[in-house]
């Protein structure tokens, strides 16, 4: 057998492995995420042996196809998750400013109700202006019930009162909003993790957009130290359906992606599935 | 001076340190960390070889001034190009203008049409905004609570679906009272042809002075794409770069005003109305390679010479 088999060597990698690393660069693959990526593949493929015939870029793209599917893991599914979580699942939404969250809430609202569980919003973000009556809108096309208090008011204790209202109501799922912040502003992060102390959130999500580049990296790392992060939704898809800020953000976090957001409509949600991403990203290249 | 630079850059460059003789083993490690640098900062990838090809071959070909080391000779060619990249400030006149504002979903378009109305108010101008978002929930009471803060007329109206009826109806009335005339618009990227058409329209119709792009400091390799698509339909000619008081280098801006053969005219730093800079090259450059001042470094070498 051994005499139809070559021994791969660095040399025969090099050249696949910088157009994957130029493929992953130009998607936004954060930097130190791609040299990890890159260095692991490197690893993995030298000293591989190879059948005659077949070619070296075939090989190298299929690693990277199953190790990037290993980075974004298989998901998190919000319904068996509710279904199987004491009543009420109290979600708690948490990002850097304008990713999306506010937008989120209201579709994944949606789409819980679509699938027969009942929701109640908390509008959390009673900072940025206009942001109550943003989510109001939202909760009112979806006849879906806001607690809210005044602008300049206390997020916490807006979401403590939603949770209460919930348990009163007999309420499936909370959804609770917050202000967009930097992960950079300590006092922003302090007020986030008392939000997260009163509320006690089941899951925390983590809002990021696909269009991201390296910072990416950063927030989604100081975000998950401050206040943890479960599961992560991407936003904006439909801007870059490369988006490779998902492959930045699930490898720093390690967390399970939620959904894709793929647009400005209610239904533009999409539960993740890792194969449609790395399809993407890979395009024809694997 | 030198311990501001950023780590692995710094390392490079003092591998240049002293010498008299460029050696080509340490300009090619330099431009590699540059690259890097570049990368991580959301620079265009293609822009970022091109770029380090230029710097590699001009640092190997051109004589140093006589006097000038070989490290000063490297990061005097590295400022050079960056400044190049950067493009000239975008001008702002303190007169009667209209400036329709542009950008993705999210971008920051709202908060800095606050600021800069806040901006032309300070230089002594009547300042009018008209709130052109008749889409997203909520558009005409963000724009209209900012402005309320700093008494600017704010005109709109959030049960009209139609934007380019707003603008029809707004503009005339507020050109009579008004020098300075901000158009607030909803966010678009260039995949929605529906939207591009309505800011192409919004553009007819006002006949804006300036149509600048919002581009969030994040932004990573999209920028050229996007910037190239609002380019083609209204013409930008300045580039607003957001969010900078965050940890994202705004490497993104890069491209758009690559594409836009425009420059970057205001940076915004936060989300208070107070937040927004005048655009300063040598800080951003600064930023974009995590190191302190190289202007300055360059500076000090040319009068050492
Ligand atoms: N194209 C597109 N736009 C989106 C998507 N999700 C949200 N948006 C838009 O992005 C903009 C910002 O969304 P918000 O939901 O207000 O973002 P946010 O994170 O709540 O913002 P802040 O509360 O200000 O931090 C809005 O114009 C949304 O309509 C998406 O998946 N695709
Ligand atoms: N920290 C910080 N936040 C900013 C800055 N500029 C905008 N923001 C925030 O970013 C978010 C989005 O800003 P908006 O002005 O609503 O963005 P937009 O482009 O009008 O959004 P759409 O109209 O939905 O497309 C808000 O939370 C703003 O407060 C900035 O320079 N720094
Ligand atoms: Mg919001
Ligand atoms: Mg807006």
């Amino acid at each position: 057998v051994r005499d139809r088999e070559v021994l791969l060597e660095e040399k025969d990698i090099e050249e696949p492995l910088f157009e994957l690393e130029m493929v992953l660069l130009e998607n936004d693959v954060a930097l130190p995420v791609t040299d990890e990526i890159i260095a692991r593949m490197r690893k993995d493929l030298v000293g591989r042996h190879k059948k005659i015939g077949t070619s070296v870029d075939e090989l190298v793209a299929s690693t990277l196809r199953s190790a990037l599917c290993g980075v974004l893991g298989d998901g998190l599914d919000l319904l068996d998750y509710v279904r199987e979580n004491e009543r009420p699942v109290r979600i708690l939404f948490t990002g850097v400013n304008g990713t999306g969250k506010t937008t989120t809430v209201a579709k994944v609202g949606h789409y819980l109700q679509k699938n027969g569980f009942s929701v109640v919003i908390g509008a959390g973000d009673t900072f940025r202006a206009g942001a109550i009556e943003q989510i109001r809108t939202h909760a009112d096309r979806l006849g879906i019930k806001v607690i809210q208090h005044q602008a300049g008011a206390d997020p916490s204790a807006v979401l403590f009162d939603t949770v209460q209202y919930a348990r009163a109501h007999n309420i499936d799922v909370v959804l609770a909003d917050t202000a967009g912040r930097f992960h950079n502003r300590a006092n922003l992060m302090n007020q986030l993790e008392k939000i997260r102390r009163v509320m006690k959130p089941d899951l925390v999500v983590y809002v990021d957009e696909a269009v991201a580049g390296n910072d990416a990296v950063i927030r989604a790392d100081e975000f998950n130290r401050a206040v943890g992060t479960d599961a992560v939704v991407l936003t904006k898809a439909d801007m870059d359906p490369k988006g490779g800020a998902a492959i930045s953000i699930a490898h720093t976090v390690g967390k399970p992606i939620l959904f894709l957001g793929t647009g400005q409509g209610y239904d533009d949600i999409l539960p993740f599935s890792p194969r449609v991403v790395v399809d993407e990203l890979l395009g024809d290249e694997a | 001076m030198l311990d501001n630079l950023g780590a692995s850059l710094k390392d490079a460059v003092k591998k240049l340190a002293g010498k008299t003789v460029i050696d080509r083993a340490a300009v090619d490690e330099l431009v590699r960390d540059l690259q890097r640098a570049l990368l991580q900062a959301d620079v265009n990838v293609k822009l970022v070889m091109q770029l380090s090809q230029a710097i590699k071959q001009r640092a190997l070909d051109e004589e140093p001034p006589k006097g000038m080391g070989a490290r000063e000779h490297v990061l005097r060619i590295v400022y050079q190009e960056l400044v190049r990249l950067m493009g000239t400030p975008g001008a702002v006149t303190l007169g009667p203008q209209t400036i329709l504002m542009a950008g993705l979903q999210g971008s920051g378009k709202t908060t800095t049409t606050a600021k800069l109305a806040r901006f032309f108010q300070r230089k002594g101008l009547r300042v009018g905004v008209i709130c052109a978002d008749t889409f997203r929930p909520g558009a005409y009471d963000q724009l209209k609570t900012l402005c309320d803060r700093i008494s600017v007329p704010c005109f709109g109206d959030p049960k009209e679906p139609d934007a380019l009826k707003i603008v029809r109806e707004g503009l005339p009335r507020f050109r009579k009272l008004y020098e300075v005339i901000i158009i607030d618009t909803q966010g678009r990227h260039a995949l929605e042809e529906h939207l591009i058409e309505e800011i192409i329209n919004i553009n007819e119709i006002s006949h804006a002075d300036h149509r600048w792009l919002v581009i969030d400091a994040a932004l990573g390799q999209q920028a050229s794409e996007q910037a190239r698509r609002f380019h083609e339909a209204i013409g930008i000619d300045g580039v607003l770069v957001t969010k900078m008081d965050g940890t994202a280098r705004g490497g993104g801006a890069l491209s758009a005003v690559a594409e836009t053969q425009s420059g970057i005219v205001f940076i915004g730093s936060g989300e208070t109305i107070e937040d927004l800079e005048r655009f300063n090259p040598d800080g951003f450059i600064s930023r974009l390679l995590g190191m302190g001042d190289l202007k300055a470094l360059v500076e000090r070498a040319e009068e050492a010479v």
